[in-house]
Parts: C-alpha cells; structure tokens; sequence
C-alpha cells in the first residue's frame, strides 16, 4: 500500500509527466509562464482543483449513473473552478486580472477531467487525492521550469528579484516573453526528458 | 420511465443544486471584497491619471488601500455635472446608475485639490473600440487645456492589438498634450501610422494609434472629442472666470 502510494505520486512527477509525457495542460503552461508569480499562482490552483475534484469524484464513483457520469465530472470541476477564480479575485486581485481568462479555461484542462475519467472512478479517495497531487506536481515542476527559463531569459529577474550574475544593463530577450518562446522551451524539455526516460512514441 | 432514469434525474438534480448553492454561497460571501477591489482599482486609475506615482516601472502596484482612501479624503472632492455644465447639488457619483453612465447625461468631475484651491481636474472618459467599450480616465491641468495623463482601466480589446491602449507605452504619451486653444476645443486625435509621418511639423493634439488597431485607436479618437465636449460645458464657466 505504502508502495503504491509513492508510485501514484512519484510516477506523474517524471516517467508519466502529465504535461511532457501525456503532452496534457500545454494551453496555460505557455501562457501563464511569462514570470514565475503567475505560474505559481496557477500551480496552486490547478493543485486545488485537482486534488479536490479527483476526491470528490471518487467518493461520488459508486453512485454516478454511468450515462452522466462525464457531465458530473464537468460540473463538480467547474464548480471548483469557479470557487477558486472568486477566492482569487478576492484575495489576490492583481495576479487574477494578470491570470485573466486561464483560472477559468482549468475547466478545460485535460489534465483535471483525464485524472477524473482514467484514476479517480475506479480508486478510492484516498488514493485519488494522491493521484491528483502528484499529477498537479508534475504539472507544476514542469510550469516553473519553464517560467524561471522565461522571467531569467526575457526580463533578467527571477520572482521578481534582479539576479547577481546578470549584468545590471542586461536586455531581456523578447522572444522568451512571447508564445513562440514558451514553445520552443517546452519542446525542450520534453525532448531533454524522453531522452533521459527513453520514451519514444514509435518503439 | 425506468427505475434507473429516475436515478439519473435525481441525481443530476441533487449535483445541480449542490453545485449551485456552493456557488452563491462562495459569491455572496466574497462580494463586498470583490467590490473592494474594484473599487481601488478605479480609484487608483484616477490617482493615476492625476500623475500620483502609483505603480513601479515594471507596473507593480506601490501604493496601498490605506493610502489611496487618505489621498482621496485629502485631495480630491467630486461634483457631478449635468450636460450644460451646471453642478447637481448633493449628487455624488455614487449614486449614478449604470444607465446614467452610459448614456452620459450625469457627469462626474473629480477636483483636486492643494489647500482649498483647484489645481487640477480629471474626468472619465468611455466610449466603444472593437470588441468593447473602453473606460479610463483624462486628468488636465489647471488651465484646463494641458493634459496631465490618461488611463484606460478596464477593456476587453485584442490583448497585443487594441489591448495596447493600457500599456504604458501609449498611455504615457498623452501627457502635455494640448486639448484647447483660442478659445476653443482642439480636434483630439489618434494617428494611424504616426504623428511624425501625417504631422512632420508636429502635432501637440495628437499621439500615435496601435498598429494592427485602427478601429480601437479610431474609437478612443471619437470618444475622447465626445468626451471633452461634453465637459467643455463646465470647463467653459471655469475659464470665463
């Protein structure tokens, strides 16, 4: 038991890294990414998001009736979803106006519904509540790498400190803040990763 | 009706209303925060557009709740005006209705003030883009005539096209700019392509548009015309005297 339970969590971290390995979630990971404040901020509610509905759903698992059961999904996530955008423009009024839009499109996110549909209908919640966690790490490792190569690269700064080995007239470089920049890094990553975990979609 | 469909209706109706009560619960209890946030955040646009230091050069926000409630309680007292440039007595601009605003018939002026004398105005300023409306605001010097500073706060135009009207690039060009002389209004304008290139002589009531947004930058052009005519009612008595 204890053994699985550091697999359901170790396993999303790397091996089957929802966003580099399951190719899940690219959406926000290129567009919250432009500084490390709003990926942790997204990090931490796609956490909650995650590991709530997937005990949720797990809990409700012996009672939904097969022929809905994707609409509950749906409506427990966009209820948690919603719950969390107006905690957020609450409490943390600048970072959600940063966030705009992409606190609400963790509806849509592949991740949530993929764990929802693939673990937490046939686990129990406790182990669903695992799941959801190490699935919402391994999404965030990945955010933050991405993020701190971005804020480092495009704007000399880490979490919004100035960095001592960065020359103090250091000119971002602008393509690290756009899209493209995010692309091209997140591409980097995944071929980094299947190199060092050999994965090959064609073997 | 089968024995399962039955379940499947109460169910989904049980989800619904849990998820609903949830819901309007999580609102209403975070209103009045909600509101709050809002609210400074319209009022920093106005201290804003008054040239108050505001935010750090990355756009970080440096003045807190506390101080932008003292700085209003200090500086600045608001009149409402209504279309011929009369004060409303005892209407704030809390007691506009949203259909007020929009239709423009009441107008809120926000004076500020250094012991007891006027020293600078500044109004809201809102009116439609591409996608949606504009609303910022337009500060003006003491002579009336000379721009302190523009904000626009809240749209929801092509965020890297007409959302650029909120980036400080082209906010910051408005100040100085000149809106009135001789006696009379100056023909407001956002350029396409550029001041240097359709004015080479240089232009003091112009700024440059948004490439990729001449329908934005043509919006803000009218409504800001629309805007300062309306206040130039009011304007007018101030300078006559």
């Amino acid at each position: 038991m204890a053994g699985k339970a550091k697999e359901i969590i170790f396993d999303p971290l790397s091996d089957n890294n929802p966003i580099t390995i399951q190719v899940l979630g690219i959406c926000s990971a290129l567009a919250v990414t432009v500084k490390m404040e709003t990926a942790v901020v997204m990090c931490v509610a796609l956490t909650c998001v995650l590991t709530a509905s997937n005990t949720v759903i797990s809990l409700l698992r012996t009672v939904i009736p097969s022929k809905i059961r994707m609409i509950v999904e749906m409506a427990v996530i966009a209820s948690l979803v919603v719950f969390t955008d107006q905690v957020l423009k609450a409490y943390l009024f600048d970072i959600s106006r940063q966030l705009s839009v992409f606190v609400g499109l963790i509806i849509t996110n592949c991740i949530v519904m993929g764990r929802a549909e693939a673990f937490a209908l046939q686990n129990p919640p406790g182990l669903s509540f695992l799941d959801g966690l190490g699935n919402a790490l391994g999404y965030s490792i990945v955010l933050i790498i991405v993020a701190t190569v971005r804020e480092i690269l495009g704007a000399g700064e880490w979490y919004g400190f100035s960095l001592f080995f960065l020359p103090k007239d250091y000119l971002g470089n602008g393509l690290a803040l756009l899209a493209p920049g995010a692309f091209i890094i997140v591409g980097l990553i995944i071929w980094v990763q299947r190199t060092i975990i050999k994965k090959f979609e064609d073997s | 009706m089968q024995k399962g469909d039955q379940h499947v209706l109460l169910f989904a109706a049980i989800v619904c209303v849990t998820c609903s009560l949830l819901l309007s619960g999580t609102a209403a209890a975070l209103r009045e925060k909600q509101d709050f946030n809002v609210e400074m955040d319209r009022r920093v646009n106005v201290l804003k557009a008054f040239g108050v230091e505001v935010a750090n050069e990355k756009g970080k926000r440096i003045i807190t709740d506390d101080d932008v409630i003292a700085t209003f309680k200090k500086h600045i007292f608001e009149v409402v005006l209504d279309r011929n440039g009369q004060i409303l007595e005892g209407v704030s601009s809390d007691d506009l209705t949203s259909a007020d605003k929009k239709k423009k018939l009441k107008l809120p002026l926000y004076q500020w003030s250094e012991e007891d004398t006027v020293t600078r105005y500044a109004f809201p300023i809102s009116g439609y883009g591409l996608w949606s409306t504009l609303y910022g605001y337009m500060a003006l010097e003491k002579d009336l005539a000379t721009v302190i500073g523009v904000t626009f706060y809240d749209h929801k135009e092509t965020p890297g096209l007409g959302g650029e009207c909120s980036m400080p690039w082209f906010m910051d060009q408005f100040a100085a700019k000149i809106v009135w002389a001789d006696g009379k209004l100056l023909p407001f304008e956002v350029v396409k392509g550029g001041v240097a290139v359709k004015y080479p002589s240089g232009c003091l009531h112009c700024v440059d548009g948004i490439s990729a947004a001449t329908i934005t930058s043509n919006g803000i052009t009218t409504f800001i015309r629309e805007d300062l005519a309306l206040y130039d009612a009011y304007f007018k008595t101030i300078r006559g005297s």
